[in-house]
């Protein structure tokens, strides 16, 4: 099912309406109407945001890691965060 | 609608809190640019984002009781909190996508890969840098025009994404910025209320819940 070629391929038409899709997601969704920008351009935008959100992935996980480690020593706060946790 | 928290402790609520406030910004924005078919919104509910919450605790949990034996490293338990939260998003995505399927298959292969690496040099994985570069490089000269080349340096972003057609990529990449927008939102909420709650027990309020800017 993932793969359906059939002989003249998925239609333009459902291309640019993913591709219309993916551009909302964008934090810069330009709507002017019809403004065709171009695909090469979506996609490397698509890249580095995805890029960044790994990165803020990467730095929440750190973040948290950090915070977990609070947890060992013992303060009122840190018993919050084991009952969170258990 | 029965919100699974196991635990009353104010904290928890207010981390639910935070989240529900941020979900209910969201999701007046996105019924109105919510697609034909259920899916685009998905990872906008309410509901799949209490689920996440909830996953993505239990894996820190296991984390925690995992790194307490082990090496406590500041970055190898960094990187663990970040692949249990992967590895959460990608179950919560009930296997229905391509990425999500392939962050759980490949937690073993790294696993193993993992092992194999101690005895031999360390090999570093083909980093993403090197290959696009190399490729950008052949592209020009053959008949792969530009945009291919983002397609597939697209397909190396997305987890397991790397031979699928295009269309197919699109929708991948679509749910799965989705999910890694709630990803972030739902770690920000929990790294903000975990820190203030250990901000405020330095202070000496015990539990005092700190309505900062939400």
């Amino acid at each position: 099912m993932s793969s359906r070629r059939s002989r003249a391929s998925v239609s333009e038409e459902e291309i640019n309406e993913l591709i219309s899709r993916l551009q909302t997601l964008l934090p810069n969704a330009r709507r002017r109407g019809g403004s065709q920008a171009s695909t090469t351009k979506l996609l490397k935008e698509t890249c580095s945001y995805i890029k960044s959100l790994h990165r803020e992935v990467d730095d929440l996980s750190d973040r948290l890691s950090d915070l977990m480690s609070t947890m060992d020593h013992n303060s009122p706060g840190a018993e919050i965060i084991r009952s969170l946790l258990r | 609608m029965a919100s699974t928290s196991s635990s009353t402790t104010p904290a928890a609520a207010e981390v639910e809190e935070r989240g529900r406030k941020r979900k209910r910004a969201d999701g007046a924005g996105s019924t109105a640019a919510g697609g034909a078919e259920a899916q685009p919104s998905k990872w906008r509910t309410r509901r799949e984002h209490e689920i996440y919450s909830s996953k993505l605790l239990e894996a820190i949990r296991l984390v925690r009781a995992g790194s307490s034996s082990s090496s406590g490293s500041g970055a190898t338990r960094g990187r663990a909190v970040r692949e249990a939260a992967d590895r959460a998003l990608a179950v919560a995505a009930r296997g229905r996508t391509h990425w999500s399927r392939a962050i759980l298959a490949s937690r073993r292969r790294r696993f193993q890969a993992v092992r194999r690496a101690r005895l031999r040099a360390p090999a570093t994985p083909p980093s993403r840098h090197n290959a696009a570069a190399s490729a950008a490089a052949t592209g020009q000269g053959s008949s792969a025009p530009p945009l291919a080349e983002k397609a597939r340096m697209l397909g190396w972003l997305v987890p397991g994404c790397r031979r699928l057609s295009f269309p197919t990529l699109l929708e991948e990449t679509t749910d799965y910025i989705e999910a890694l927008q709630m990803q972030v939102r739902t770690m920000a909420a929990l790294a903000e209320a975990l820190s203030a709650i250990s901000a405020n027990s330095s202070s000496g309020g015990a539990g005092s819940s700190n309505s900062s800017a939400a």
